[in-house]
């Protein structure tokens, strides 16, 4: 078998077993290098920097699912550190059936968090008051469409079970007229029904933070303004937690900062991999047509 | 190494699925039929807890019969076993279509024709920026193209032949972007997963 | 009339949700807020039928021991078991429910698609090759973004990161456009035949 051959049959357990050590490796060597931010995530931290503090409130639509975790998981850590740190309240959500359980663990992490640091009881994050998950709802373009006359007409009851009515929060914060954006943490394409629906017919505000698989489609939204901020999968999560930590809302950096080391090196691997298959693919036709 | 039993569950399950990269064997069966079962259990709680109860039974019971049309439709859908009936399934199944398509006609309208063909347009204001204004010509270009490549009615020749083949060259800039999105994308899963390996499982990173 | 009924209603029910769509008028507003309140409803009943699929194929495979029936015991086991802690102990954030899906759920899909990166990589050194125009250009915008996008590209160059935002903004900006505008014209074609009864496919059957 002749070299370049050779270099386009490469035994794909080799590449697994790379692709493994290169995951790892990163880990345990330390190297920061610093994160360049792309303009849409600025949008989205400068959009909710805008919003004056105990006034309208920030919706997080939290769809995604443990499969796509690690991008999504981060953004959502990230975005409720800065709305906790500035007193903007949030009001949660989910439309993806298995996105709950994990808006539960992102919302109770960050709230002992908060509640660790609180000096007073004033200082602590109340339910109800400061932040509420509403939960799962079938049918979300309906829904979606409802709360814009009535969010309580939607979820009557949180996710928890109970009543909405009884929550201060809830009771000032009736429709879209509260909401200063929704932003939408997902793995599929729930932005765009916002876009076509409650935004459409609302004006609501509308950023998303999407797995990067997603991301390139929502291009154009972002251009027209009609998508007021962007995070790009594990990037843009990373790219936000460095904004969150250069404003004094975070203490560290988190998961998705500490995984783009690895992701650099398996960038690398992967477009090494493609160029030896191109050069082996390029000699060998070479080849063939000289025999001929 | 954790002393917690559910990271191991965790971690165990998680090497159960990787066994996969081996070939298919019994672990992996094991953990995917048990991760269907898990999700659709899962679903069924808040299905009740979430729509059911606050949106239909408990309005109910409260006096508001006019949700018994839901309920009646939505009865409906079962109807599909049952041979001699099953006609009526197509009820609420024509109930939600027109509802989706009639909804759906004004908003993409207005989303997804209107506004972006209104940030396609290039006008004399965006020449402030004389740079940005290129670029906006360019995109101008690019979506036209595109168009006309999707444009089957009419044989791609002569100058339909060119701007398609202009087309298909933006067409191909935008999957390779998604592409290296996507490299992005599946590599940051695996990262995940390694983070949970090394850190609560192994204890071996913060 | 097992077909003209659900025609009837498709047809009703479309013509309405476009003339609301212009009125924001109170009784406008307040029938679409009651429709959307049955379709939430309707949407959970259509869910319900999915999981009463399920199970019945998964008992089916039981029943007539279908090649690999024991794990079928394990899918249907899995859902009793889960559905069962949620009703009864309730989904607080630290109930068995919410550890389950943590601990059992989350690690098994979040590994299923972490497969993926090894598929992917393996594919990508296989069948990735510039044959044509086509596929070079392809092959050097993926190379554009998965440098620029990373931290170390702006080792290769200072402004590399930039020429890849715009890559994303402008050329790929266009061609998604470009998609976008086909699909919704597609969209709302499709829309107004199954308002007007042209596109009828979804009655299924020859009743």
């Amino acid at each position: 078998m002749k070299w370049y051959d050779r270099i386009t049959r490469i035994d794909r357990r080799i590449i697994y077993l790379l692709l493994t050590s290169l995951v790892i490796l990163p880990f345990f060597i330390k190297v920061t290098i610093p994160q360049n931010i792309m303009p849409q995530t600025k949008r989205l931290f400068d959009f909710i920097e805008a919003i004056p503090p105990n006034d309208k409130a920030v919706m997080i639509s939290f769809d995604y699912t443990p499969q796509t975790q690690p991008e999504c998981h981060p953004m959502a850590k990230s975005l409720l550190r800065q709305c906790f740190s500035r007193g903007i309240p949030v009001i949660g959500l989910s439309f993806d059936p298995q996105a709950p359980g994990l808006a539960v663990d992102a919302l109770t992490s960050i709230v002992n968090e908060f509640d660790s640091l609180a000096t007073s009881k004033e200082d602590s994050l109340v339910y109800g008051v400061d932040y509420v998950y509403l939960g799962w709802k079938s049918g979300r373009i309906a829904a979606q469409l409802d709360m814009g006359e009535d969010i309580g007409g939607v979820f009557p009851r949180d996710y928890f079970g109970a009543l909405i009515d009884s929550f201060p929060l809830m009771n000032k914060v009736k429709n879209y007229k509260n909401v200063a954006i929704v932003v939408i943490l997902a793995s599929a394409d729930y932005p765009l029904d916002w876009i076509r629906y409650p935004q459409t017919r609302y004006g609501v505000n509308v950023a998303a933070g999407l797995t990067a698989v997603m991301a390139p489609k929502y291009y154009p939204f972002v251009q027209t303004g009609q998508v007021s901020g962007l995070m790009s999968g594990m990037k843009g999560a990373a790219e936000y937690e460095k904004l969150v930590l250069d404003h004094g809302y975070a203490r560290a950096l988190g998961n998705a900062e500490t995984g783009m080391n690895s992701q650099s090196m398996i960038h690398i691997l992967i477009m090494i991999f493609i160029i030896l298959g191109n050069v082996g693919y390029f000699f060998s036709r070479r080849q063939k047509g000289a025999d001929k | 190494m954790s002393s917690d039993p559910w990271i191991w569950v965790g971690a165990l399950l998680t090497l159960m699925i990787f066994s996969f990269l081996y070939k298919d064997n019994p672990f992996y069966k094991f953990g995917e039929h048990l991760f269907v079962g898990v999700a659709n259990g899962y679903y069924i709680v808040f299905y009740w807890h979430n729509s059911l109860r606050p949106n239909l039974f408990e309005p109910l019971g409260a006096g508001e019969f006019i949700y018994l049309v839901p309920l009646l439709l939505g009865l409906m859908y079962f109807t599909r076993f049952i041979p001699k009936v099953s006609w009526l399934v197509r009820i609420p199944i024509g109930f939600m279509i027109g509802w989706g398509a009639g909804l759906s006609i004004p908003a993409l309208f207005q989303a997804e024709v209107l506004r972006q063909l209104e940030g396609t347009v290039v006008a004399p204001s965006s020449f402030t920026n004389p740079m940005s204004g290129i670029w906006s010509l360019i995109i101008l270009v690019g979506v036209i193209c595109t168009l006309i490549y999707f444009f089957f009615s009419k044989e791609h020749k002569g100058i339909l032949g060119h701007t398609s083949r202009i087309g298909i060259i933006f067409i191909m800039i935008g999957f390779g972007a998604s592409f290296g999105y996507t490299v992005m994308a599946r590599v940051s899963l695996l990262i995940g997963r390694i983070q949970f390996l090394l850190g609560p499982w192994l204890g071996l990173i913060d | 009339m097992k077909r003209k009924i659900p025609l009837g209603i498709c047809l009703i029910m479309g013509i309405m949700m476009i003339i609301q769509f212009f009125i924001p008028h109170p009784v406008s507003l307040g029938f679409a807020s009651t429709i959307y309140k049955w379709v939430i409803v309707l949407m959970a009943f259509a869910l319900v039928l999915a999981i009463g699929n399920l199970i019945r194929h998964h008992t089916l495979k039981i029943r007539k021991r279908k090649e690999d029936w024991p794990y079928s015991i394990v899918t249907l086991f899995g859902m009793t078991a889960m559905a069962v802690i949620g009703l009864i102990w309730g989904v607080d954030p630290d109930s068995l429910y919410q550890r389950i899906f943590l601990n059992i759920l989350a690690p098994l899909g979040g590994t299923m698609f972490a497969l993926l990166a090894y598929y992917m990589a393996s594919a990508a050194y296989r069948a990735f090759r510039a044959r044509s125009l086509e596929a070079t250009l392809l092959l050097i915008s993926a190379f554009i973004v998965m440098i620029g996008f990373m931290p170390f590209g702006q080792y290769v160059h200072t402004r590399f990161p930039a020429f890849a935002e715009w890559v994303m903004q402008v050329p790929n900006m266009a061609s998604q456009r470009g998609i976008l505008l086909g699909v919704a014209f597609g969209s709302i074609a499709t829309a107004l035949k199954i308002i007007l009864g042209i596109e009828r496919s979804w009655l299924g059957g020859k009743e």
